[in-house]
């Protein structure tokens, strides 16, 4: 519902798998995973732990190679990340492409001063002199709001708290002024206000940067206050993807109808709250069909048999489901 | 209303701060940490009462005092009118076993070379529960309660999942016949149709055993679908306390109002009317005079820096600590 005339892709992802083996046995954890993110835009990846919502950013940035085999393609202005070689990679990581960890207690370096943090992405990613990195190091940190940020600069990790330390892991992140950013889970350590902070700052840093965001998260709430666009995630695959404002209201995919009830929102207090039977299949042995079958209310002899495929439905609506919910009004838009 | 259970009376702890030689020799001033300052509250027979607050505000640390895990340096706690710090109740081991913890890492709190059997059997063993030959029946009949598998007392804590091993805490907490729970962030470190479950364990157990429960959490929607009576705390005093509809519907305090807005909702449309907050929690080491939330507050007087505001009943709300409570408009 954005009035933005031209969208033009950032990232186009698709066919995205990431396999981590160990002996003869191999994890899927990352399933045929395909998405595209535009400028400006903020793109919220949602599901529960395990579902391979980290993994999916850490295969963009090609930070799972080294233990996993990825592969499908993850188009970046031209170029395949999936398969561009590791000293390509680390060009484009940190300078065209920045990540925010989950744990700002422990991506940052506790042997050396924040300044000194910000400013190696600096010297390995920008051509400014020593003044100019400085110069830009400080206006970061009075970006995402750490006061007396000059003498801040100096200090290490241990003296900010975590609220802080993460505001300076996002400092990092943008100091080179990144296209895009890939969040992972960047408040789920922090306090609702202090969450409510860092948010309102990705989001206006997205629309001062034209930078694209995705943004990992558990929270449905954190979605629908932030993102524009949501994917959701279910034993590494894409179920159910589409805008916001219409996967929030009117969820098409068994699970996402699920995990929207199991939030203690408007229901009676101190009732039963709705809860998912069962708990995710074990990616070490995942059924023939939907992985979801076991726990669906919905589901049908089909669905054990065969794996329903990532279908869009008018609208710009994905879903994976043979048997999907039907939209309340008629109308999904 | 019913009894208080247990009767918390101006609790307040501070952690010694370390001294360096360094601070020795230029002579700084020890520091504390102020965990908590004078926190009054009771909690009566059969309800659930939510804490809320901030990292760091206190609520794990009065969690932990209630069941004598840190001792307060000023104040008392009683339970049914025993006070539970009197030196000859020190020994006594009846109010462990009636006040029973449950902790918030489920990954932690279970010893990984204990099975699920031997964990549960060590508290019926160390509290007496029952005879040596009831001990079997007793853990089936604990396993059913937490709706766990009969199996599940072979198996070592590595081959639950977390909501699985939340419900072992639980049994462990039930096993002993405690008649309070004092859950700490029981359901923090879980994913949200998890926690639907172990929530709605909590509240049936609650219903069939008549538990009393004083719910730590930093959820706020889930606090509110648990709790009967809900307090809010800042820098380690109570700021607001009341029924839980209530302040949920209308908060009084500013720094309520300011934090019930922060929690995101799920109606993209629903922007809210966020209320923000400036700056951080201020550090326990240095809390500021007078009402200890002014220097992030909208609403504050040159009274509200010089005299720190007590706790007291507004018509209509629950107790709250502002001056200027009856001015604020509620949001």
């Amino acid at each position: 519902m954005t009035l933005r005339s031209v969208k033009t892709p950032l990232l186009e992802v698709s066919g995205l798998c990431t396999t981590f083996g160990a002996g003869d046995t191999s994890v899927p954890a990352v399933r045929d995973v395909g998405f595209t993110i535009n400028k400006g835009e903020i793109l919220g990846l949602v599901g529960e732990s395990g579902s391979g919502k980290s993994v999916t950013l850490r295969s963009v940035l090609g930070l799972s190679r080294r233990y996993g085999r990825t592969t499908g393609s993850a188009l970046w202005r031209g170029e395949n990340l999936v398969t561009l070689p590791e000293s390509d990679m680390r060009r484009i990581r940190g300078g065209e492409i920045a990540m925010i960890f989950q744990e700002p207690m422990t991506s940052l370096n506790p042997l050396l001063t924040v300044g000194v943090q910000i400013d190696e992405t600096l010297k390995a990613h920008t051509d400014m002199s020593a003044g100019e990195r400085k110069k830009r190091a400080i206006e970061m940190l009075d970006v995402v709001g750490i006061p007396a940020a000059g003498s801040r600069l100096f200090e290490y990790p241990h003296q900010f708290s975590g609220g802080m330390r993460q505001r300076v892991m996002i400092a990092i992140a943008l100091a080179a002024r990144p296209k895009l950013l890939l969040a992972d889970e960047p408040t789920t350590a922090l306090d609702v206000t202090i969450q409510a902070q860092i948010l309102d700052l990705i989001l206006s840093l997205a629309k001062d940067f034209d930078m694209g965001v995705i943004l990992v998260t558990h929270d449905l709430g954190v979605v629908a206050q932030t993102c524009e666009q949501v994917a959701v995630m279910y034993a590494g695959r894409i179920v159910e993807q589409g805008s916001v404002r219409s996967v929030l209201r009117e969820p098409r995919h068994p699970y996402t109808v699920g995990l929207m009830r199991s939030v203690p929102q408007n229901v009676p207090p101190r009732t039963p709250l709705y809860s998912i039977p069962g708990t995710p299949p074990s990616l070490l042995s995942l059924p023939d069909g939907c992985a979801f079958a076991a726990r669906c209310p919905q589901r049908t002899a089909g669905c054990e048999t065969g794996r329903p495929e990532l279908e869009t439905l008018k609208g710009g609506r994905s879903v994976a489901c043979f048997n999907r919910v039907e939209a309340k009004g008629g109308a999904a838009a | 209303m019913s009894e208080a259970v247990l009767e918390i009376r101006d609790v307040s702890l501070a952690f010694k701060g370390k001294r360096s030689l360094l601070d020795v020799l230029s002579n700084t001033p020890v520091k504390n940490v102020n965990a908590l300052n004078g926190v009054s509250l009771d909690l009566r027979q059969g309800e659930t009462l939510g804490v809320v607050g901030e990292s760091g505000c206190g609520k794990s640390t009065l969690a932990r005092c209630i069941v004598r895990l840190h001792e307060p340096n000023g104040g008392s706690v009683h339970f049914h009118g025993m006070d539970v710090f009197a030196s000859h109740e020190r020994g006594d081991r009846t109010y462990n076993r009636r006040v029973q913890m449950m902790f918030q890492d489920p990954y932690s709190s279970l010893n990984p070379r204990m099975t699920t059997g031997q964990i549960l059997s060590e508290a019926l063993r160390v509290h007496d529960m029952c005879p040596e030959d009831d001990v079997p029946a007793r853990l089936a009949n604990l396993m059913d309660l937490v709706q766990l598998p009969g199996d599940a007392l072979e198996k070592y804590p590595h081959e639950f999942s977390g909501g699985q091993r939340q419900r072992i805490a639980i049994a462990r907490a039930l096993a002993v016949e405690p008649e309070v729970l004092i859950a700490d962030e029981l359901v923090s470190a879980l994913d949200v149709s998890v926690q639907a479950q172990i929530v709605n364990l909590l509240l049936d157990l609650q219903d069939r055993l008549g538990l009393t429960i004083l719910f730590v959490a930093h959820d706020l929607r889930l606090v509110r679908h648990v709790s009967n009576r809900v307090a809010v705390i800042y820098l380690g005093r109570i700021v607001e306390i009341g029924d839980s509809e209530t302040l949920f519907a209308s908060p009084s305090h500013p720094y309520s109002q300011a934090l019930l807005s922060a929690a995101p909702s799920l109606d993209p449309d629903d922007k809210g009317r966020k209320i923000h907050l400036e700056g951080e929690l201020p550090s326990p080491l240095d809390i500021p005079p007078g009402c200890p939330f002014h220097v992030r507050c909208r609403h504050k007087s040159p009274k509200c820096t010089t005299e720190q505001p007590k706790l007291r009943p507004i018509a209509g709300r629950g107790s709250v600590a502002c001056h200027h409570a009856e001015e604020i408009e509620n949001v």
